[in-house]
């Protein structure tokens, strides 16, 4: 086999734990192997050069949203990326923007996630009478399931955030995923929430109708929601509501 | 063994939604699309100048009324009544828009960052309509001014104004701004409302309309560039033969 090229990496590098440092840009090489994608490259730098590295992953497997971050400009997830992609074989890795800093490429989305989802209330809220927990279950249309499948394959990697300039400029806005989530229990025929309810979360600037249709969210989500229709439909069903 | 409390009763949600948060954004989206294709029909009326001052003169006619008056002649009248009406529509437009302006030299710093971190051309795109759409605070109430004050329209009144009067600087600053702003603000009212799922598509036609439009118009103000100069003040009002 041939020997593969060389690949350059300018990483972000920042440790807010450490009071002396300041943001820079590293450049790191390293030799390209076949299927090699970025999270791969990223575990053998930490090998084999730079121990400090910090960047997170759990199942390399574009399932658990640990690895996002900003790639040659395009917030995704590092472990369904392939290096193959760049034909320069330079690539820059920023840490995903809008997110608490833990260190170099590692953000706390986790603790954005929790915030939001206290916030927006993104839980079941049963029918009244749906309290006792003897009663069995409605059985649900299987379209309705997969309606609502659709929507809940959300990894809550952080991108859509990232990816929205209207989340950047207003802290306070739900951004993609909050609207995902909230037109997920809108569906569901078990939730007791009306159109007013949502109204009310999130009939305001902070979401629906703060959402300036830049579209970062469609273009870049790594699991292909249907985040672009998804929220014309909370648009014009929220614009229905407390007319 | 730990008990959990859930609560199961109707949730009460903070009463924080207001009606007017929808109407804002209706508004905002309606009179963009009235002002968008107003735009349209507007640039092709002025445009028939191309044809011909006879062509432009026929159009003027009909668009004043002048079917209702007895000499065939139309009415100014109607021009400047039309237009303190677009100037409403477009100071309502102006209003629920400025919700969508980066007020703040934060909010600011943060596009201008995330433009330059952040490789998305619909950002981008929408950048190009917050930059036009603020030049058009300034430039589309001088143009309305104008059209109220001074509503008479024609071969050779209008290219008075172009030419001997100057207004050429003002449309020739007016024509990208609005046609981009416009172009780019009726493609995203359709993919913000989900009129159409067809992007791509839509995106093309707004880039066409874009190059269509500006090619368009400054064909016509270049004619009227030309009329202007054959003209000599005072200008006689153009006679159809």
């Amino acid at each position: 086999m041939s020997q593969g090229r060389q690949l350059t990496f300018n990483i972000f590098r920042y440790d807010p734990q450490e009071p002396n440092d300041k943001p820079k840009m590293v450049r790191y090489q390293l030799t390209e192997t076949p299927g090699m994608t970025v999270f791969i490259a990223l575990n053998k730098l930490r090998e084999e050069q730079d121990t400090s590295l910090q960047f997170d992953f759990v199942c390399r497997a574009g399932i658990c949203g640990s690895c996002a971050m900003v790639i040659n400009g395009f917030p995704t997830l590092a472990c369904r990326t392939l290096t193959a992609k760049y034909p320069k074989g330079e690539i820059t890795l920023m840490p995903l923007p809008g997110f608490e800093l833990i260190g170099d490429l590692s953000v706390n989305t986790g603790k954005f996630m929790r915030e939001l989802a206290e916030r927006l209330k993104l839980w079941l809220h049963p029918k009244a009478n749906d309290i006792s927990i003897h009663r069995l279950e409605d059985p649900m249309a299987p379209e309705e399931a997969a309606r609502l499948y659709e929507l809940e394959r959300c990894v809550e990697c952080g991108v859509c955030v990232s990816a929205c300039a209207t989340k950047q400029m207003r802290e306070t806005f739900v951004g993609a995923v909050g609207m995902m989530k909230i037109a997920r229990f809108e569906l569901d025929s078990r939730d007791a929430r009306t159109a007013e309810d949502f109204y009310h979360v999130i009939g305001n600037q902070d979401g629906v109708f703060g959402c300036m249709t830049l579209l970062g969210c469609q273009d870049n989500c790594p699991k292909d929601l249907p985040h672009m229709q998804q929220i014309a439909y909370l648009r014009r069903k929220m614009a229905m509501t407390l007319v | 063994m730990i008990s959990v409390t859930r609560v199961h009763t109707r949730v009460k949600t903070q009463g924080i939604g207001h009606p007017w948060s929808a109407k804002a954004d209706r508004l905002q989206s309606a009179t963009g699309i009235m002002l968008g294709c107003f735009l349209l029909l507007h640039m092709h009326f002025e445009s028939s100048i191309l044809l011909g001052k006879e062509a432009f003169y026929q159009v003027v006619q009909l668009l004043e009324g002048g079917m209702f008056s007895s000499t065939g002649h139309g009415f100014p009248m109607v021009t400047k009544v039309f237009s303190v009406f677009m100037l409403l529509v477009v100071i309502v437009h102006a209003a629920v828009a400025l919700r969508r302006f980066p007020a703040q030299l934060g909010q600011w710093r943060a596009l201008r960052s995330h433009l330059g971190g952040i490789n998305h051309r619909d950002t981008h795109a929408w950048f190009w309509q917050l930059i036009t759409g603020f030049i058009l605070f300034f430039l589309v109430p001088v143009h309305l001014f104008t059209m109220i004050l001074n509503p008479e329209i024609g071969p050779h009144l209008s290219a008075e104004r172009v030419y001997h009067d100057n207004a050429w600087l003002l449309y020739a600053l007016l024509l990208p701004a609005v046609v981009i702003h416009a172009m780019i603000g009726l493609y995203r009212v359709a993919v913000k409302w989900g009129i159409t799922a067809q992007r791509s598509g839509l995106r093309k036609l707004a880039k066409v309309l874009i190059i269509y439009l500006l090619c368009l118009g400054s064909a016509s103000l270049v004619a009227y560039m030309f009329i202007g100069s054959e003209l000599s003040v005072p200008v006689q009002p153009y006679v159809p033969q």
